[in-house]
């Protein structure tokens, strides 16, 4: 199967074409800047930060957010087929795609509270100690997949 | 150029950065994450000073503008490091040098926010609509932040012509 990915013609104009490779690795970049920038500047008002700035308002952050998931889910499908067969056997590959799913669970639950909650949390003053607990542990996910999508290079 | 190049290597800063293998990636990730930092916290305050976002208090953004910084920092430490680490390859690397002068240009954008923007924000209205001269700024930020991402990212695979 990912033999047949490697030799489709995406993979092959992303792998061999002089830009396919370069193009892709730069919407890669851009999408990563939107989307951990986003959701970890979203976690860093729910552990706290940015007093002032409402919880209600992150929700309009949500579709930002996503886009740059999006973009990546995409550009990362372009460069993954280009060598499908060694990246589904890098360990740093199945690591940063595992933390990457567990931060998008993260994401959605984190944006469920916020809709639902985040009026509430604006007269206490703060997040609920499980979406704070979840801020946490997405911000931790996020930087494990930006260290592990690195470690592919290397090892 | 040259004698700069030749001044680095064989430094002890050279040498620190090329005796591991691991310093290379280690500052690379790190140089990720500064981006990501310094992006993140960048597009909510330029996207709110260009007039989106309305419902974000505009007031209080400035309280984003100490992760701008720490994003800023890792990313000009780290850079400098790599530009230590290979003088040759990035004084002699087009997109390096177009990254350079774009992120002068982001300088001088960033100047003219603190000196002209700055100090009315704290007038406006939290929810309300920003002057054009902001979003003009905030806009230039957004453009030029985006182009030092895609030429950094370039700097691999273009030429040193």
């Amino acid at each position: 199967m990912f033999e047949t990915l490697e030799n489709s013609a995406m993979a092959i104009w992303v792998g061999e074409s002089l830009w396919g490779y370069p193009i892709m690795l730069s919407l890669h970049v851009v999408g990563l800047a939107v989307v951990v920038g986003i959701f970890v500047m979203r976690d860093l008002r729910l552990l706290g930060f940015f007093q002032g700035i409402s919880f209600e308002s992150l929700n309009s952050l949500r579709n930002l957010g996503w886009s740059g998931f999006v973009l990546n889910a995409i550009s990362g499908v372009f460069l993954f087929s280009s060598q499908a067969t060694v990246f589904i056997e890098s360990t740093p590959f199945l690591s940063k795609i595992s933390m990457i799913f567990l931060a998008a669970i993260c994401a959605a639950i984190i944006q469920n509270k916020l809709r639902d909650e985040a009026v509430q949390w604006d007269e206490s003053g703060r997040a609920v100690g499980s979406v704070r607990m979840l801020a946490r542990l997405s911000i931790l996910l996020w930087m494990g997949a930006i260290i592990s999508g690195r470690l592919i290079a290397y090892l | 150029m040259e004698s700069f190049v030749q001044a680095v290597e064989g430094s002890a800063l050279n040498q620190w950065v090329i005796g591991s293998a691991w310093t290379w990636p280690i500052m690379e990730t790190l140089h990720f994450i500064g981006l990501s930092l310094l992006l993140g916290a960048l597009l909510i305050i330029d996207l709110r000073m260009a007039g989106f976002f309305r419902r974000i208090n505009i007031v209080a953004t400035h309280k984003l503008l100490p992760w701008v910084f720490a994003g800023f920092g890792i990313n000009l430490i780290t850079g400098f490091l790599f530009v230590m680490g290979d003088p040759a390859r990035y004084t002699a690397n087009v997109g390096f040098r177009w990254k350079m002068v774009l992120l002068l240009v982001a300088g001088a954008n960033a100047l003219w926010f603190w000196f002209r923007i700055n100090p009315l924000v704290k007038s406006w209205e939290p929810h309300g609509d920003t002057p054009l001269e902001a979003k003009t700024i905030a806009i230039v930020s957004l453009a030029v932040w985006f182009g030092v991402l895609l030429l950094g990212r370039l700097i691999p695979y273009v030429g040193t012509g």
